[in-house]
């Protein structure tokens, strides 16, 4: 039996290895990939494009002006009149205006409140909320410095009244850097869609060439099939993960390995079977590639939301949570950035791997019994 | 010539037709993918699992820990008795913040001192413990002005300092900043940018690998007839997709849209262009279906949600993403789609991004018909 299913493994791995695009995407997959989404996803505003409308001119207003400085803002014009605003607002061209009112000197210098009104593009919400509260910022600090150049508070001020003085401390990425989180989120969604993938393709594509007349026609049984076609995913994503880890992760974004990696790969191991199952499900009931790549397009969707990363398992509704439950994807998440982020142990993570475990079987039996009831009859 | 062309197109629709389950899933798959996106990217951070550590046991700490409980941002999981406590609940992702008061907190804050309190968030999602830091300030800062304001007024001063400066923030063409006007045109531009990719790239790798490859080689139809012939059938179905996705965001997601539809859809329509002849390039330059299918996957799919300015605006991405970002054709739409939705803005306005995406267009035909040589072998 092993001797069948090996034979049978060497000419997959022969398969892959032939395919020098494929290989060429596969390491892509691992490295640049990882690399460009480590860069790519950065929640911070930067270079936000900015016009000033100073009506009131004056010395402090000019100095309020120069606070607005790169990287957060990038200040491209000085306005001189209203109708302006509309203009570089709606082209696109700039995503915020400041607007300094005529009585801005008298009303700070009269110690009165004055109000200055940033007008963003709604358009960008997310970076429109960001960027106001930065002006926000600027504006409490600005505020501080007047009152003490005006003589109303000093230093000492603070320190005999009853405050609370916050230390906040971030656990485990200090300098909340989104670069380590997005790079290790995107090798653990590569190890998911890599073995998704590569797997069923491999499955389909006996059905399309009609080659699987011949595999049934052989001594091999269903299940030798399926490991064949499993293992040499399960060699690849191993072997370029290597990769990821000790070329991009590590040198590139500094992202610190804490944990076993022994640990991690061996569940991963089971981890990239569970999800091959998957796929071979997804092949034994699809009739071409096309169909198989919708299904798994349908699969893969709610698998991305449901896996705690984007959406936190606390923000989920009652049903999606428990929903989230049958997906994979989602033990793997929290396997993984437990175990190489916050470098727990097994004690942690044993759930998460009693859960990869029962899928890969559910899912290889279905494969297995599906099979049985419609091909090989 | 004419002719040619339509024996392709017809060729193709067919071939559309007689896989019913394919066309029905390219069909429906778009309006899933949307209906989960549009659901289930929950962005507001709420129900933030808390853990408190009281070692002073006083009313005023109760009642420091009531101002998180109180809030909806906040869930209370529960009082730690020791610090191993805290570090299991932290490690294992149980809570996301901790809050330790500190055995000296009502003492010093009844003598007028600060009293430090100690913070611990878990720092493995950055954009959650932004938000998280962001509250945890908020709630400080309110708690601190009662304090004051109670000291003083029972020493018989008056907490007279207000700031000087205000901003008052005001958002254009989305006054709420309701983020489903933000994220649903988003999710219109990044689904047709990954999704007629997808379509497209099996349609002449898979023709390659069954051989039927060879009646085109042979007969004299010419390249560019085989490109336009294949494009056209499945600009077809990404339209109809288009149109769907478009009617869910109006009328299911109630996204405000004030511009034009006939110009949206003329952006569309190129836009689609470009995105299915992407898919076909992809087609016609690998050699096996699999590779084809990995990239196009990786290909459009990363740089749809990262580099198009879907999430963070391109002027916040660091120079690799602004150059990425130029070379997709996402970017280009994006503002176009924006505008026309929130703004209402008309044609002129757009034509710069319109003859941007006829060129794109062409480019990316012009390669396509450009590889695709008759050979054999």
């Amino acid at each position: 039996m092993w001797k069948r299913m090996l034979s049978l493994t060497r000419k997959e791995f022969s398969q892959i290895l032939r395919d020098k695009a494929l290989l060429f995407i596969l390491a892509w997959a691992f490295t640049g990939a990882i690399y460009t989404a480590g860069h790519g996803m950065s929640m911070e505003v930067e270079r936000f494009p900015t016009v000033i409308y100073d009506i009131d001119k004056g010395p402090l207003s000019r100095e309020l002006v120069s606070r607005f400085r790169m990287p957060y803002f990038k200040v491209l014009a000085y306005l001189h009149r209203e109708e302006e605003i509309t203009q570089w607002l709606d082209s696109g061209k700039a995503s915020m205006a400041v607007v300094i009112p005529p009585d801005f000197q008298r009303k700070v210098s009269g110690n009165t409140e004055a109000k200055i009104q940033v007008i963003t593009d709604g358009t960008i919400s997310m970076s429109a909320t960001i960027a106001i509260a930065y002006v926000a910022q600027i504006a409490s600090s600005y505020s501080i410095e007047v009152l003490e150049k005006q003589g109303m508070v000093t230093r000492s001020t603070f320190e005999n009244l009853p405050l609370i003085d916050e230390r906040l401390r971030v656990e485990f990425n200090p300098n909340i850097l989104s670069s380590w989180f997005t790079s290790l989120l995107e090798l653990l969604n590569m190890f998911t869609m890599v073995s998704l993938l590569l797997t069923a393709a491999a499955m389909v594509r006996e059905k399309e060439y009609g080659t699987l007349e011949q595999l049934l026609a052989s001594p091999l049984r269903p299940g030798e099939i399926f490991m064949a076609k499993i293992i040499p995913t399960i060699i690849i994503v191993l072997s370029l993960s290597f990769l990821s880890i000790f070329l991009v992760l590590k040198p590139a974004f500094g992202v610190p390995i804490r944990g076993s990696l022994f640990l991690f790969y061996s569940i991963a191991a089971i981890y990239v079977f569970t999800m091959s199952s998957l796929g071979i499900a997804i092949a034994v009931v699809a009739r071409n590639l096309a169909q198989a790549m919708m299904i798994m397009l349908l699969i893969l969707a709610p698998m991305l939301f449901l896996s705690g990363a984007w959406t936190p398992p606390e923000a989920m509704a009652p049903w999606m949570q428990w929903a989230s439950h049958i997906s994979p994807m989602r033990y793997f998440i929290d396997f993984g950035y437990s175990v190489l982020f916050k470098g727990n142990g097994i004690a942690y993570v044993w759930q998460d791997i009693v859960g990869i475990m029962l899928m890969g079987i559910l899912l290889f039996g279905f494969s297995r019994w599906w099979f049985g009831r419609t091909i090989s009859k | 010539m004419h002719s040619r062309i339509y024996a392709i197109i017809r060729k193709e629709t067919r071939e559309l037709i007689r896989d019913p389950v394919y066309l029905g899933l390219a069909l429906i798959v778009p309006l899933l993918l949307k209906l989960l996106f549009g659901y289930g990217l929950i962005m507001d951070v709420k129900n933030i699992p808390v853990l408190f550590y009281d070692q002073d046991h006083s009313p005023l700490s109760r009642e420091y820990i009531h101002s998180f409980t109180n809030s909806e941002y906040f869930r209370n999981t529960g009082m730690a008795k020791n610090y191993r406590e805290i570090d299991y609940a932290i490690r294992s992702g149980k809570v996301r913040v901790v809050v330790v008061i500190p055995p000296d907190f009502s003492r010093r804050l009844h003598e007028g001192k600060l009293a430090q309190i100690q913070f611990l968030v878990d720092g493995s999602f950055p954009m959650r413990a932004e938000v998280v830091k962001g509250y945890v300030a908020a709630i400080n800062a309110q708690f601190n002005q009662i304090m004051v304001t109670n000291y003083l007024t029972s020493r018989g001063q008056t907490a007279a300092t207000v700031f000087p400066i205000s901003v008052e923030g005001r958002a254009w063409y989305n006054p709420s900043l309701e983020s489903k006007n933000f994220i649903i045109p988003g999710l219109l531009v990044t689904t047709l940018m990954f999704y007629p990719a997808l379509l497209a790239a099996l349609v002449v790798v898979r023709e390659k690998e069954s051989g039927t490859i060879f009646n085109i080689y042979c007969s004299p139809v010419k390249p560019w007839e085989v490109v336009a012939g294949k494009a056209i059938p499945y600009i077809g179905v990404a339209f109809i997709d288009y149109v769907f996705i478009f009617l869910m965001s109006v009328m299911l997601f109630k996204v405000k849209f004030i511009g034009s539809f006939l110009l949206l859809t003329m952006g569309a329509l190129l836009y689609i262009a470009c995105t299915i002849g992407i898919g076909l390039l992809i087609s016609i330059i690998s050699r096996t279906q699999i590779a084809a299918m990995l990239i196009t996957f990786l290909g459009t799919m990363v740089p749809a949600f990262l580099y198009s300015g879907f999430m963070s605006p391109i002027t916040s991405q660091d120079v690799t993403g602004q150059i990425v970002s130029r070379f997709i054709p996402a970017t280009y739409f994006m503002g176009m789609v924006r505008g026309i939705y929130l703004k209402g803005l008309g044609f002129d306005y757009y034509l710069w991004d319109l003859i941007t995406l006829t060129i794109y267009a062409s480019i990316v035909y012009g390669i396509a018909i450009f590889s695709f040589r008759k050979r054999t072998g």
